[in-house]
């Protein structure tokens, strides 16, 4: 994969991700409410990548860092449709587990990534450029996502995120296709 | 090939997802709408059905306790609720039980929404003679916040009312009308929950009707005029409203009316008889959103309004598809502010003198933040004790953006204060379901009968076992 093409990619979904993070927790205070309940969203979350890590190590090696950044970008766009819907705090639970196999496949897969592409000598440097710009775009993007939550519903967040990831997916696909 | 399908397969989820959303957010919400008036609530029991309600009744006489009664909750002085009292939830008593095709008539449960029984006459070619401009009210709330609609020939929501059943303070059932138990009937409409329970309701009804929108821009004082003659006088025109401008530069002048008038080719019907569902909320949400920042946003509201309502002049639309008007872009979720309505009546004739005399208020106040003022015709009704439109008059619905710290109560208390001074002036009044900003004297002032409705409260329920702040807030 293109380095280049990686951070752009990257800082894509770095905006769509820090869209709905933040403004989550208003999801989640409207549908449940209290601390513990909170807890177990986020630790479930957690838990869940926990658990998928090793396998999600394994199979990065065997078929591919833009493979799996594919089911990524594929799966955050499905799986954000159904945040709109969520009424109950058991649907919360569901959609945190589905998150944190997910999250843990970027993860995984942004450090793959950059661990196959820099040069050990200058990683300090090549890591903390890349952080730059994704960080930029994370913050753009949650500070936009304030002022549309003020105008637009919650519910239009996890659409326009959802488009944005969908967007992410197809870059990544052009750029396989291109190449073989 | 693999691409395309991916795609499809998104955009199929992305629009079922989006389907399913907008059908379950048409559904009713459970809080409170305004956090003006935080109350703690010794329980919400939702009334499945009559003889659930009367346990409920009869239990709280046994045990002392207070009752108050709950539809949508969208009162916003206290009217629903009462400290350490039993919240009767009627939204689950909603049953639509008769649809008389014969006499037109429509037997409903009181919790049952004026959307709901739209969805049950609609398909019978029927519509209802008045209901609230927004339909998402249950019935019972409606009648005992005496509320009116856009209609324009045929009086107030009362006069559309054959009769209804009604629990006491002793569970026990009566049968109200304009002809039974005529006392309490007209405390029970625009009675705010203090006398009973209202049970099930039978509403008058007419013919579902293909309307032509009539649009039309002009300045405040030749809106009497232009209501009279090409309005009230046209026998084709049925439904009516007009928006003033709060827009800095055309401020309180500038004027836009929207009329239904009968359309010409009836036959065409039955192509807009489907339902429409409340789409596209984004739009005016955010125009509305800019609207609350500053002056270029109020600008720019009030011109996309206008450019809107051009646009829609010639359009066709049903009768039943004109009585339900969106609102679910009016939501607003902040927590240090909060978007409270206030409602004006004044008689016609004053309309011209009155306007000036509430701009003169507005602009003596530039922090006060007023997003709209739709304008509606409410013909003299004296159905109520608690009449609001003594003569025929129009209202003007304020919506206002404030603060729920102290000082921003205390300033729009101010604010409300001295322009219902300016209507009481007018010959005007006000609506009485919203917050406790007016004094008691202007209450007596804008409901000469105001005394007699709090006798009528203690001699109909003595224990006040049916109790809710608006009476402890106004009771002389």
């Amino acid at each position: 994969m293109n380095y280049k093409r990686f951070i752009y990619y990257q800082g894509t979904i770095g905006m769509a991700s820090s869209m709905i993070f933040p403004f989550y927790i208003l999801l989640i205070r409207n549908v449940g409410d209290s601390y513990a309940q909170f807890g177990w969203a986020y630790g479930l979350f957690a838990l869940t990548a926990a658990l998928c890590f090793p396998l999600i190590g394994k199979y990065a090696d065997r078929v591919g860092d833009k493979t799996l950044l594919f089911i990524y970008s594929w799966g955050m766009a499905i799986l954000l449709l159904f945040f709109p819907l969520a009424s109950e705090v058991w649907h919360v639970y569901i959609l945190q587990v589905l998150m944190g196999v997910l999250g843990a496949v970027q993860k995984n897969s942004e450090k793959t990534v950059l661990a196959r592409y820099v040069t050990k000598e200058i990683a300090g440097t090549q890591i903390g450029n890349y952080h730059v710009w994704t960080s930029v775009a994370a913050a753009i993007a949650v500070i936009a996502t304030g002022y549309l939550v003020d105008f637009l519903t919650i519910a239009s967040i996890f659409y326009i995120a959802s488009l944005v990831f969908a967007w992410s997916g197809l870059q990544l696909w052009k750029l396989e296709t291109a190449k073989a | 090939m693999k691409t395309v399908w991916m795609v499809l397969l998104y955009l199929c989820i992305f629009s079922l997802s989006i389907y399913l959303y907008s059908v379950q957010s048409n559904g009713p919400a459970d809080e409170l709408h305004q956090r003006l008036l935080p109350v703690d609530i010794k329980t919400v029991k939702a009334g499945m059905s009559k003889a659930e309600l009367q346990e409920i009744v009869t239990e709280a006489k046994k045990n002392e306790d207070i009752l108050s009664i709950a539809g949508m909750q969208h009162s916003q002085g206290g009217q629903t609720v009462y400290p350490n009292g039993i919240m009767i939830d009627m939204k689950p008593y909603n049953q639509i039980l008769e649809v008389d095709l014969q006499a037109k008539t429509v037997t409903v449960q009181s919790g049952a929404t004026w959307a709901d029984i739209q969805e049950a006459i609609n398909p019978h070619g029927l519509s209802l003679k008045v209901s609230q401009s927004q339909n998402i009210f249950t019935v019972g709330g409606s009648l005992s916040v005496n509320a009116h609609g856009l209609d324009i020939r045929n009086g107030g929501l009362s006069d559309t009312v054959s009769s209804m059943r009604f629990m006491n303070a002793d569970g026990k059932i009566l049968q109200l009308s304009p002809t039974e138990n005529r006392e309490l009937f007209a405390a029970v409409i625009g009675g705010y929950g203090l006398f009973g329970i209202i049970l099930d309701v039978t509403l008058q009804l007419t013919d579902d009707e293909l309307y032509e929108i009539e649009t039309n821009s002009m300045s405040y004082s030749d809106y009497p005029s232009y209501f009279k003659q090409q309005v009230k006088d046209d026998p084709e025109a049925a439904m009516h409203l007009a928006r003033i401008s709060i827009s800095p530069e055309t401020f309180m002048e500038e004027m836009y009316t929207i009329t239904y008038k009968s359309a010409q080719d009836q036959k065409q019907l039955a192509d807009y008889q489907k339902l429409k569902t409340e789409n596209l909320i984004a739009v005016p949400k955010f125009f509305l959103g800019l609207s609350r920042i500053n002056d270029a946003g109020k600008n720019s509201f009030w011109e996309t309004q206008k450019i809107y309502t051009e646009k829609i002049d010639g359009n066709l639309v049903s009768r039943n598809n004109a009585m339900r008007s969106d609102s679910e872009f009016m939501e607003y979720d902040n927590s240090r502010k909060t978007e409270i309505l206030q409602e004006y009546f004044v008689p016609i004739g004053q309309f011209e003198e009155y306007i000036p005399a509430l701009k003169a208020v507005l602009e003596a106040h530039p922090d006060f933040n007023l997003l709209n003022v739709t304008i509606r015709y409410v013909e003299q009704n004296d159905n109520a004790v608690l009449s609001y439109a003594k003569e025929d008059m129009f209202s003007l619905v304020l919506l206002i953006n404030q603060g729920t710290d102290a000082e921003s109560v205390e300033k729009t208390q101010e604010v409300v204060r001295e322009m219902i001074d300016a209507t009481l002036a007018h010959d005007g009044s006000y609506y009485l379901p919203y917050f406790g900003y007016p004094t008691k004297k202007q209450m007596e002032k804008a409901y000469p009968r105001t005394g007699e409705f709090f006798e009528l409260k203690d001699r109909f329920d003595p224990d006040h076992r049916f109790m809710n702040l608006f009476y402890e807030e106004y009771r002389p």
